[in-house]
Parts: structure tokens; sequence; C-alpha cells
């Protein structure tokens, strides 16, 4: 099948995934905390709502910002498993994610700009972890699309163990979970730690979740980059990270940025950059 | 087709309150009445809420805020006056401070009483709230 | 040809000499003008004649000999270098460049000095015509918009002493000997212009002659005249080789271990002139020069002279384990200036942590040396000169009306100087951003170091990706205060207004330039870097760029988008931008919440500089320290190897 298909396939099927990913989360989170939980489709529920509420904006840049986050998301979705490049990707990626960032820069209040700034420093902290892995990727396997590397022979999950278990750190910020989520808290708003969205609201709000949602699957699609044998092994390894993501949710507080931005880099050095050396010189 | 009905999101303001009814507001996420299960999301974001919940009576030095949080919401929206003093000023009513019940300063749509007012309570007058966001829906479509 | 680059040369020190006298400043713009017209036309028609084919070698026109006039040039330079060091009571400088006069001196008394070929004097190649086209348009540009900016300057600072004359001389002297610079194939010559432009830099960052300025320009002066004793040192040893003198012969293949002293000695130099550790603090002082004077010789050109130095040496360094040196020192320089970077709120300064992060990305390339490397590196020079080119100039536009290059003064930078803030955001673009030349030269570096084996790959892979994540850091923060939105007042919406014609004509060309580019970026890649780059290391025909033409347009047209959407935005009213979530208190337009009791706060927000986890100053003594020692090394290596 064209390489393309894919690309508009995951435009299409993403936000279902993503969707129903957050209403099982949701279901898992309120059943740990002995709750029954909103129903399943509850994000889909939430998503119309706030398309059909009213935009409250304070300035005209922000929803073209927000736009472009969405449409950047999905782009780098759709570039992945549409077979560009994987190192072009993780540029993009990164990219997706400051549109975010300025879009709630541009409000000028303290709130927004905590959070863009905070949302700033956790892109800090996890983009050298996205570059080194998809690098990675291509040099096991010597391919550079997603379509290659599902291809290639070798296994890559054994030979980037190290790498595998980084990404069950750094997905934590991308999931936004704590204790790593300082900048956008999927709980009860707080001034601080959720103010990248503090004023966006209606379907701007919807912009930022879709765009979650996406990411989501970038994310899964990720994964399935190291079962390369096996995508249903990719998918179920994807489910018992995102299940370990919950768990740590639910169980830890907040760290500080400070924390977060550390913790990171040295996983990303000590864990990563080990795995990548080994790779280098025993290969 | 609606999604209020599916999804209100509220935000929670404590006017001048004993804090009696903040605490059976916050009873009502716990475990017990867990209202997440309408798809309640206590927000504390004007700009993300659909219902305000009042409880407390409006005094000088909130009115203002109390006017602001409401103006930032965007449409639709309604307000839940949740407690005898948000309805009425309660037993504070006389006193020199406190101008009285929530609907001096704002449009309340629900008014849920009792002191403290109980969580079934609460959550009876957020679903009736929902029926009010949903009426003025239409009325704006 | 040959006559050409004699008038590309000759042509700005006569014009140079010429402005020296002219007071009027009327007449000063009209000649500026049109002489940076003369100057930029001749830099095009000599592309032209060269007509982007192979490298050709030519000496001067008939009849002239160049004799011993580059010996009393030196001795010139040497005359005026202590002259103003007695002056000022310094003593390393002097010492320096007598060190390098006696090295002349002692070639041209002992006779050692070899025959000199006639007909290969000049070098000019197709590196040779991007940087006789990036020096001959920019740098006019540049000298155009100098003409706006110093009015403006000196206005607003008049306690300044206003020596303009000066000034414009010091240009076009400088572009004279940059042109010749670039074409030069022959080593003393080059030598000569190197100082020549060693001296530009000197003098104009001591432009103002306060004590502090002439401090750094005296940290630039004593630098660069290391690397230029280097310079001569190499010239001394190399003099002894069969066609030692000639770069061309010199950089034909890898280097034979006789030659690897000079090469050490010459990379020195080109490290030296390129800012990079442990010499990055003579760039960081040049800041305080006017900000053309940063936009031309420390962004677009001079400092290039040190990476086009080493991009010429790469043939003969590249897999050598020198070359792996000089290699670790650009790519920990980019590391580590990187993170100072995030720590700096001063926007010039931002904006020369990045310039000396990207010439070590370049210092990287050569090191290492392949086809692919070579390409980013020439790819990283165009890219580079335009956008940093572009963000100096915006800045000093920047700093002559709001009177402050602080990052944190430019927020709401979009809302007070919307035209302004649409060339700083196109240029940002172009420095960072996914489709623009530069991420593009990263991406395919990592892709190049992937084939790297042994411990050096992986190291260069993991300093790439988390100095490229710095940048972005600093950059986003640019970006949120430059888009950021509040109402402004008619006071200061008219200050845009007051932005002289050569500073819009100058900024928004450079704008032009640098979308051309990204839009063009294929035609330049596959017509002249690829072959650039094939025909330096004899690679076989291959495609560089790894990317669909239809993901690459979308990619540009979607970037456009900032600068288009700033333009857009400003024009569109009624947004209360004071309406944000405070929490519920009340928020004047003028951004003064409400505070309990009546009390009233204004609203400043100020970026994260990540204090407490990243000290500035320590990183960068620790990247000083770390590659001092790499250069220690690497010239010990250099020795050793003989």
């Amino acid at each position: 099948m064209n390489p393309i298909v894919f690309g508009v396939l995951f435009i299409l099927i993403a936000p279902i995934f993503g969707g129903l990913l957050a209403g099982v989360d949701r279901i898992v989170s309120a059943r740990m905390q002995s709750r029954v939980g909103p129903p399943l489709l509850q994000p889909f529920y939430d998503l119309g709502k706030l398309l059909q509420k009213e935009a409250r904006q304070v300035n005209p840049i922000a929803e073209p910002l927000l736009l472009g986050h969405l449409g950047f998301m999905a782009a780098t979705g759709a570039m992945l498993v549409g077979g560009t490049d994987l190192i072009f990707v993780a540029f993009v990626f990164a990219l997706a994610a400051l549109f975010l960032v300025l879009a709630a820069g541009s409000v000028n209040s303290p709130y927004s700009f905590a959070g863009a700034e905070r949302e700033l420093i956790v892109l800090l902290a996890s983009e050298p972890f996205f570059i080194l892995m998809l690098a990675a990727i291509c040099k096991v396997t010597d391919a550079s699309s997603y379509q290659g590397v599902l291809s290639s022979a070798v296994m890559v999950a054994p030979k980037l163990p190290g790498i595998l278990l980084a990404f069950t750190f750094v997905a934590t910020i991308k999931l936004r979970k704590s204790p790593f989520d300082i900048s956008t808290s999927h709980h009860a708003h707080q001034e601080l730690v959720s103010g990248l969205t503090s004023d966006m609201s209606g379907r701007l709000l919807a912009y930022v979740e879709l765009a979650h949602w996406y990411e989501s699957a970038i994310l899964a699609a990720l994964v399935v980059l190291f079962f390369n044998w096996s995508v249903p092994l990719g998918l179920l390894a994807f489910a018992v990270v995102y299940g370990l993501e919950v768990l740590v949710d639910n169980s830890t507080s907040r760290a500080k940025w400070q924390l977060v931005l550390r913790s990171t880099w040295v996983v990303t050095l000590l864990l990563v950059g080990g795995n990548v050396l080994a790779l280098f010189l025993i290969k | 087709m609606s999604f209020f009905s599916k999804s209100p999101w509220i935000l929670h303001y404590d006017a001048s309150s004993c804090n009696g009814c903040d605490i059976e507001v916050l009873a009502c996420l716990t475990p017990l009445y867990d209202l997440e299960r309408f798809g309640v999301v206590n927000t504390g974001n004007p700009k993300h809420a659909d219902i305000l919940l009042i409880t407390g009576s409006v005094n000088e030095r909130n009115i203002d805020i109390i006017r602001n949080l409401y103006r930032q919401m965007p449409d639709p929206k309604v307000v839940v006056a949740v407690g005898a003093c948000a309805c009425s000023g309660g037993i504070f009513a006389r006193a020199y401070n406190i101008q009285g019940g929530i609907d001096k300063v704002l449009p309340v749509d629900v008014y849920v009483p009792g002191c403290a007012a109980r969580p079934e309570s609460i959550i009876d007058g957020v679903v009736q709230g929902i029926g009010a966001l949903e009426q003025k829906r239409r009325k704006s479509a | 040809m040959s006559s050409l680059i004699v008038f590309l040369v000759a042509f700005p020190l006569v014009v140079g000499g010429l402005l020296l006298g002219i007071r009027n400043s009327k007449l000063r713009n009209v000649i500026v003008v049109l002489a940076g017209l003369v100057v930029a036309g001749a830099s095009i028609v000599t592309a032209v004649t060269f007509g982007n084919g192979d490298a050709v070698f030519f000496g001067l026109p008939n009849g002239l000999t160049l004799g011993r006039s580059l010996l009393v040039l030196e001795i010139a330079i040497a005359v005026f270098v202590v002259a103003v060091s007695i002056q000022h009571r310094r003593i390393l400088a002097p010492v320096l460049v007598l060190g390098q006069v006696a090295v002349s001196v002692y070639l041209e008394l002992s006779g050692k000095m070899p025959e000199l070929e006639p007909g290969r004097l000049f070098w000019f190649d197709r590196l040779s015509m991007i940087m006789v086209l990036i020096i001959g348009i920019i740098g006019t540009l540049i000298c155009i918009h100098s003409l706006g900016y110093m009015r403006d300057y000196h206005r607003s600072s008049p306690l300044i002493k206003g020596r303009r004359t000066v000034f414009f001389c010091l240009l076009f002297v400088f572009l004279g000997s940059m042109f010749g610079l670039v074409v030069s194939n022959y080593l003393p010559l080059m030598l000569i212009f190197w100082e020549v432009t060693t001296l530009c830099s000197f003098l104009l960052i001591g432009y103002t002659r306060t004590k502090e300025t002439i401090g750094y320009a005296f940290d630039a002066l004593n630098m660069n005249m290391l690397g230029g004793l280097g310079f001569s040192v190499a010239i001394l040893m190399l003099a002894g080789q069969p066609d030692g003198l000639d770069l061309a012969k010199l950089t034909a293949g890898p280097a034979t271990a006789a030659l690897l002293p000079a090469l050490a000695l010459l990379c020195l130099a080109g490290l030296t002139k390129a800012a990079q550790m442990p010499f990055s603090r003579w760039l960081l002082g040049a800041m305080y020069a006017p900000s053309p004077t940063s936009a031309l010789l420390h962004s677009s050109t001079m400092v290039k002279a040190g990476v086009f130095l080493l991009l010429r040496l790469s043939p003969a360094i590249a897999g050598s384990s020198l070359g792996t040196l000089v290699a670790f020192v650009g790519m920990l320089t980019f590391l580590f200036v990187s993170l100072v970077g995030v720590t700096e709120q001063n926007t010039k300064k931002v904006l020369a942590y990045s310039t000396i992060g990207s010439l070590g990305l370049i210092v990287g390339c050569a090191g290492l040396g392949s086809p692919e490397l070579i390409w980013v590196g020439v790819m990283i020079i165009i890219f580079h000169a335009l956008a940093k080119g572009l963000l100096f100039l915006v800045v000093g536009t920047i700093e002559n009306r709001l009177y402050s290059k602080d990052m944190e003064n430019f927020d709401t930078l979009l809302s007070r100087l919307p035209l302004v803030s649409a060339l700083a955001l196109t240029g940002i673009a172009g420095m960072f951003i996914a489709p623009f030349g530069v991420v593009v030269a990263k991406w395919t570096a990592i892709r190049a170091f992937l084939e790297i084996p042994g411990w050096q790959g992986a190291a260069l892979l993991v300093i790439m990706a988390f100095g490229t994540s710095l940048t972005l850091f600093y950059w986003g923060k640019l970006l949120i205060k430059v888009l950021s939105m509040r109402s402004v007042s008619e006071y200061e919406r008219s200050v845009e207004k007051r932005i002289s014609r050569f500073e819009w004509l100058a900024e928004i060309s450079l704008a032009s330039g640098v979308i051309g580019v990204a839009a063009f970026l294929g035609v330049i890649s596959e017509q002249v870097v690829g072959p650039y780059a094939l025909a330096t290391f004899k690679g076989t025909s291959q495609s560089f760029l790894h990317i669909e033409p239809v993901i690459l347009a979308t990619m540009i047209a979607a970037l456009l988008f900032l600068p288009a959407l700033a333009l857009w935005a400003s024009r569109h009213e009624g947004y209360n931008t004071a309406d944000f979530y405070a929490a519920g208190r009340p928020v004047t337009s003028g951004g003064v919440m409400g505070m309990a009791l009546g009390a009233t706060q204004t609203v400043t927000l100020r970026n994260y500089y990540l204090d407490g986890v990243v000290n500035g100053k320590l990183v960068f003594r620790v990247g000083t320290i770390a590659c001092g020692v790499l250069l220690v090394t690497l010239i010990a290596v250099g020795m050793v190897a003989r």
C-alpha cells in the first residue's frame, strides 16, 4: 500500500484512538480511586461541548497558533507513518509542541505565561530523548522510514533496552501524567499547573484536546517501532506502558520543574546515551 | 445534537461561606457520590466552565470578583447557588458587610437549600442546572 | 576573472578611503548606496562569469606583481597595532604582532620563501562564489542599513562622539579585505587579508572608545592575533614543503604526517576567528559594537572566515586525529554555548551564543569531513549569514526604538512594532524552525553521524540532541516575547513610523532572501552546494536532500505562517487583551491588576532562565577549559605526528 494512504488513515483514525484512550484512562483512574468514573465516550462528549460553546478570545493570534499546533501534530503523525525520514519527524514533533507554547505565551497574562514557560521546559527536557531514540532506531535497523523499520529483519527492542526503559520515563511528560504534568494537568484546574490553557475556551480548548489525542497516537506508533517484528505486540506494549503511567499518575504528587528537567536529562544521558554508545561500539 | 447535558464543567466559588457547603461540594467528587459519572469536571477556571457553583453570600469585597468570574464564562452558562447563605444571605444576611444572596449580583438559575446543603441536593441542583444550560443553548441557537 | 577579483578587492578599499573624508551625511548616504550597489553588482558579475563551474586559478592581471607589498603591508599593520597598544598601554597584542612580523621578515631575508607560481595566486570555486555573493549582497545591505542605524544610534546616545566617517570607511575596507580572503590561494596573501579583517573588527568594537569597549576590542585583537601568529608560524613551517603555500594543492587530499603540525596551527587560526571555545569570549565582547557591525563582522561574514578556512582544510585533516579533535572542539562549543544561551537575557548576546553554536556545528562538520558534512557546513553558512544578519539588524532597529537590548523588554513587540516583529519572526524561523536550512542541515548531520563508527559517533549524536533542544529553548523564549499582545497607545504605535528607509530596505531584502533561499533550497543544494561537496571529497554523484518536495513546499508555506500571522494579527482590532483570567481580579487595559484591599500591581512577566539548574558562568568556564585542553592536545598531536 502507498505510504501516503497510511498518513491519511492516521489523520482519520488517530483522534478516535486518542479519544478512546482518554476515556479508558478516566475510567481506570476512577476505578483506582474506587469510583465508577465517566462513560467511555466522555472525552468525545467534552470535545463536542467545547466545539458548541462560545470561544472567548483575548487576542487574534492564539486561535491560528492553536490551529498550527493541531495541524502540525496531525502532520507529525501522518509523516511518521507515511514514511518520512524519522529524524525529520522528531524535529516536526518539537515544532508542533512549540506552537502550543506560543499560543499560551501570546496571551501575556501571568498564568498563561507561566504555563507556556513550563511547557517549554518539559519540551527542553524531552526533546533530546526523541531525537536520540529515533536516531538509534535508524542506526539499528539501517532504515530511515517507519515502513523501513517495520520491514527490517533486525528486532529493535532487544537491542535498545535502555531506550525503551527511558521511553516509559519520558512518555510521562508527553502523556501529561504526574509527577511531570507541570504545565497542563488533566486533574482539577489549578492556576499554575494548568496555566497553559487558562485563557483558551470553547473550540480553542477543543483544538488542544484533539492535538493531545494525536500526540497519544504518535506515542503509540513510536512504541510499535520498538516491536517492529509484531505490530500487535507493540500495541500491547503501549497498553502496558500506558497502564503504568496511569498507575504512576494516581500514586505520585507533582514534581518541581527543576526535578523534571534534571531527572529527564540524567535518564536520557545515562540510559539512552549508554545504549547508543553500546550500539556504536558493539555493532 | 447537544453535548451540554453530558459534559457540564463546574466552577466552584466560595463567596463568604462558613466552608460547610464547600466541604459538601467536594464530597460530591469522592467515591461515595462520584459526580464525574455525569461527566462533571471541577475546572476552577471560568473560561472552561459551564456552571458557576457558588457557596456563601455576597459581600462588599467579593462582589467584583463574582461579577468578573461570571463575565469571563463563555455562553451558555448557568449559576447554581448552593446553601442558605448563597440563596438569601442566610444567618449572615443582616451583617454589616453582607449584601445578601448571590441573586443580588448574578441571575441565579438554581437554588439549592440547606445549611449545609447535602451532597444529594447539590447533585440534584447540578442536574437541574444542566437542564437550564440546555434551555439556554436552545434559546440562543 | 582576475581583473574582476582585483576590482572586488580594490574598489571597496578606495571607497573606504573616500568616505574617510566625507562629513556631509547626505553625500555619504549617496556614496554608500551607490558604492554598495556597485559592490553587489560586481559580486554578482563575478559569480556569473564563473558560471558555477569547476575551480579556477589565476594570478594578478598583466603587468602587476606582488613584489614585497605583502611584507610592507604586514609591517604597516604591525606599526599600527604597536602604536595603538602603546596608547592604551597593552602588551600582549604588540608581542603577538611583532612575532608575526619577525616570522615574515625572517622568511623574506633568509630567502626560504619558495618561488611563487604567478598563475595560482587566487582560487575561485563554488565555495568562493557563495562567500563572494554573501559578502557582496548581504554586506552591501548591512552598509545601507547602517546609514539609518548610525543616525539613530548617535541620537539616542548623545554622549558618544560621532565618528561616522571612520565607521563607514572601516565597513568598506572590511568588505574589500573579506573578498580578498575568500579568493586567496596563496597563504601569505590570505594572511594579510586575515589580519586586516582582525583590525577592522578591533576598531569597530572599540568604536565608542569607552574604557569598557576598548577592553573588549583588545580581547578580540589579542585572540585573533594569536590565531594570526599561528597562521604565520604555519606559513614558516609550510615554506619548506613543496607546494606548501598553495592552499589548493595543500588540501587536495589527506595530509602527510609532515604537514600536520602546520595544519594544526592553521586550525588554531580558524578556531580563533570562528570564536570557538576557548576563544568565545571575544565575540561576546564584540556585541558592544554598533549592531550593523555585529551583523556584518560578527555573524554574517568575518567569523565565517574562520570556518571558511577550516572547510578548505577539511579534506586534508579529515580522518586524522587532528580532524577529530577539531570536530570535537566545534561540537562541544556548540553544546556549551547553547547551554549558556538559555541563561542569557541580553538579546544580542543570545544571538552571539547562537552564532558561536552554529559556527561550532560547521567546525564539527569540517573536522569530520565527508561529502554530506561539507554540504551541511556550507548550507549552514548560507542560511546563517542571511537569517542571523537579519536578526542582528532587527535587534539593532528595536534597540534604537525601545532603548533596550534586554529580551524581557521585547514583550508585546507584535503589538508595538508589528512590521519589525514580522521581520524578526522571519529571521528566527530561518534560524531554527523545521523546513528552513539550519534544521535541514542538522538533520543531515545526524544522518551522517550515524555512519561514524566508534564512540565518536555516539558522542556526537548525544551532543547534537542536547544542543539542538537547548537552542529550541532560547528561541522559544524569544518567540513568546515577540508574539505576545497587549493594547498599545497611539504614541507606542507611532514609534515604528520613525524607522529609516535604509533600515527597512536592508531588513526587508534580507527577509526576502531568507524566504527565497528556503524556497530554492533544492536548486541551491543540487546545483551549487552538492557539486562543491562532491568535488572537495571526490565523492560519487548523489542527492543530499532526502525529502519529498511536496512536504518541503508545504512546510515552507506553513512557516511563512508566523510572519504572515503577525502582520495579519496586528491589523485586527476588537479584542480585549486585558481580559485574561486573573483569579477573578479586575485588570485594566494597561495590564494593571487589582489586588486585595484595593492595592494594584502592574503585570510584568519574566522568562525562565533555569536559575538554580544551569549556572551560565560556570558552564562557560567549564567549556572554555574543556575545549582549551582539547586545543592543546590538538596542537600537541600535530607536533608529535611529525
